[in-house]
């Protein structure tokens, strides 16, 4: 049997507005294999986003414990999470969130600058990153001068440069057109076929049916599992 | 990671033009302050050597000060003979006495100064003619009729030279006197108080019995002998001038006591200058502070996607306090910039030569970069802490 990249132990998060508490996840449990291909699917408010941010540890959880790698992500501090998100997390998001101001060379080396890579070895890991993603002609072109395409695809390159076990794709084909969104999809079965676990959080059943595996969402429980 | 960051500032600085220039005014008037006082105390001083050299270090003078007739009387030729005798160290003493009015010669005239003095003068201050030479020790003793020209009255009177042997008229009041002219002396910048071109310089016995009726000495120049400790004969000059006639009627001034003044006025200067820098430092370090504090807000988003990719607070803690070093060493190198040209703009005002000094630039611009980081730290620090979930989350 696989081992667990990631394993939910009842997870709750809760948010307090006042008198009202919202129960954004309420009692999650869950394991995802290595290799394994997941889609996160959910009307908006299932609390598919806020398990985005408990999985990436960008967010800490009210109750319950998230392993990566079977690590105890409660007991760790700023300094090793942002080590956790740098090392074994890559992000791709549906508005790309890339940096503007920098080029698209720039955007892809910066999370090995975080690894503590020299110039000279961040230079050479990126550029080999972007031609795999097949913007080998674009690297000096800021966010700006491409595509919606395009900057997904730097995304996705950014995200993979640091050869993390997990990808996380939060709704990654939901600003772009139906053809780019398909490229993006066959870019992360790619991806995917290369052993690294892709979870992908979307309300697309297109999407969702080219994933291995469907967690279904609604009103912070999980109500699905295929 | 240095050089990134740095780089990512300048651009931003680059492309905020207006907004870097604003917020970085108070660190340069800071730092072109503190390169003024510094520029200038430097040059002043340097001058004021200049000058003491120029008279030398071994002069010593003594000017009366008193409205008194009886304690006038005291300051007499006996006196200059009484220091010359009793003062240790004192080689010579030269008595002097000067009034202001008309010298004329045929249709010419000069308005300035005419000075009794003795005949030691010119070589004891290193005064040479250029034409004829200076009145001798007989010249004086016969009360004789002679003058001597600094170069001024020289010009002014024969502009086409020839002027030793001609005889001048000095006025005294309405009536005038006249003087043969037995040399012309060179151009010497004036040092202290003395303003050799111009003075008409007669014997001072002359100028004592039959140019003028003045019952006391205005003042003594005196040399020193080779070797000796000026301040140490200016001291025991005053404890004997203090017996003869009491510390409060005569002004003592030794090259020294002269720098002494020159410097505690440069120290008022530096002090205001070193206050205006303080305080533009400080303001200026809110300004920065204020600036990072705005680039921090308009940079959430950019906080949040760099934390999503992997910085550590200190990470994000790092990039923005480099980017505040960034801008205040910019604004440092342009203060200095700023301070070099006006200090010196003033030192060729006051016709100083100029002394920079070029180890306290480095310094102040390690300064700019310490107030970025001190203004900084705080800015800094509120990103690093931002959550990364809202900072992405922001718009």
């Amino acid at each position: 049997m696989t081992e667990a990249v990631i394993s939910l132990d009842a997870i709750k998060k809760y948010y307090y507005m006042g008198e009202f508490t919202i129960r954004a996840l309420d009692g999650v449990s869950m394991e995802i294999k290595r290799g394994e291909y997941t889609a996160i699917m959910g009307p908006s408010g299932s609390g598919k986003s806020t398990m985005m941010h408990l999985v990436g540890c960008l967010d800490s959880p009210t109750e319950g414990i998230i392993y990566i790698e079977q690590e105890d992500t409660s007991e760790l501090g700023e300094n090793d999470l942002a080590y956790l998100r740098n090392a074994k997390i890559g992000f791709v998001f549906q508005q790309f969130n890339l940096l503007s101001k920098m080029n698209a060379l720039d955007n892809v080396m910066t999370p090995l600058m975080y690894a503590g890579y020299s110039y000279r070895e961040r230079v050479e890991i990126a550029e080999h990153a972007l031609e795999q993603v097949g913007l080998g002609d674009r690297m000096k072109h800021r966010p700006n001068e491409l595509s919606g395409g395009q900057k997904q695809r730097i995304a996705i390159a950014r995200a993979l440069v640091n050869d993390p076990a997990i990808i996380l794709a939060d709704e990654p084909t939901g600003a772009l057109d139906t053809v780019t969104g398909e490229q993006i999809m066959d870019l992360f079965e790619q991806i995917n076929e290369q052993g690294r676990t892709v979870i992908m959080v979307t309300h697309d059943p297109e999407v969702s049916s080219r994933c291995r595996r469907a967690v279904h969402l609604r009103d912070g429980k999980i109500v699905e599992d295929i | 990671m240095f050089w990134e960051f740095a780089k990512l500032a300048l651009k931003s600085m680059i492309s905020n033009k207006l907004r870097t220039i604003l917020s970085l005014l108070g660190i340069v008037i800071g730092v072109a302050s503190v390169i003024t006082i510094v520029n200038l105390g430097e040059s002043a001083s340097e001058s004021i050597q200049q000058e003491i050299a120029a008279v030398g270090l071994e002069t010593i003078s003594v000017t009366a000060r008193t409205r008194d007739r009886e304690v006038r009387r005291l300051f007499d030729l006996e006196l200059r003979d009484r220091i010359e005798q009793e003062i240790e160290g004192i080689d010579v003493a030269i008595a002097s006495h000067q009034y202001n009015t008309r010298v004329r010669w045929q249709n010419k005239s000069y308005s300035g100064t005419v000075m009794g003095v003795g005949h030691q003068f010119a070589q004891s201050m290193e005064y040479s003619a250029v034409e004829g030479s200076f009145f001798s020790d007989r010249d004086n003793e016969e009360n004789r009729q002679v003058a001597v020209l600094g170069s001024l009255p020289a010009e002014e009177l024969f502009p086409d030279g020839d002027a030793v042997g001609q005889f001048i008229r000095i006025f005294r009041g309405d009536t005038a006197r006249t003087y043969r002219v037995v040399g012309i002396m060179e151009e010497k910048s004036p040092s202290f108080n003395i303003q050799f071109n111009q003075y008409v310089y007669v014997p001072y016995n002359t100028y004592a019995n039959r140019l003028t009726n003045i019952e006391f000495v205005q003042n003594y120049v005196m040399k020193t002998v080779p070797g000796a400790d000026v301040l140490q004969v200016a001291d025991e000059l005053d404890a004997f001038l203090d017996r003869i006639v009491g510390s409060e009627h005569y002004f003592l001034f030794t090259p020294s006591t002269i720098a002494d003044m020159a410097a505690n006025v440069t120290n008022t200067l530096s002090l205001v200058l070193a206050s205006i820098a303080a305080i533009s430092l400080i303001v200026g370090g809110i300004g920065i502070m204020n600036i990072m504090l705005v680039s921090v807000a308009e940079r959430t988003k950019e906080i949040g996607i760099r934390k999503a990719i992997g910085a550590s607070p200190g990470n994000i803690m790092t990039q923005f306090l480099i980017e505040a070093m960034t801008l205040t060493l910019f604004g440092g190198i342009i203060g200095i910039g700023l301070g070099i040209g006006i200090s010196n703009a003033v030192v060729n005002f006051f016709n100083w030569d100029f002394y920079p000094l070029v180890n306290v630039y480095f310094l102040a611009a390690g300064f700019s970069m310490a107030v970025g980081i001190f203004f900084g730290l705080y800015p800094a620090r509120k990103a690093s802490k931002l959550d990364p979930i809202e900072a992405l989350n922001y718009e």
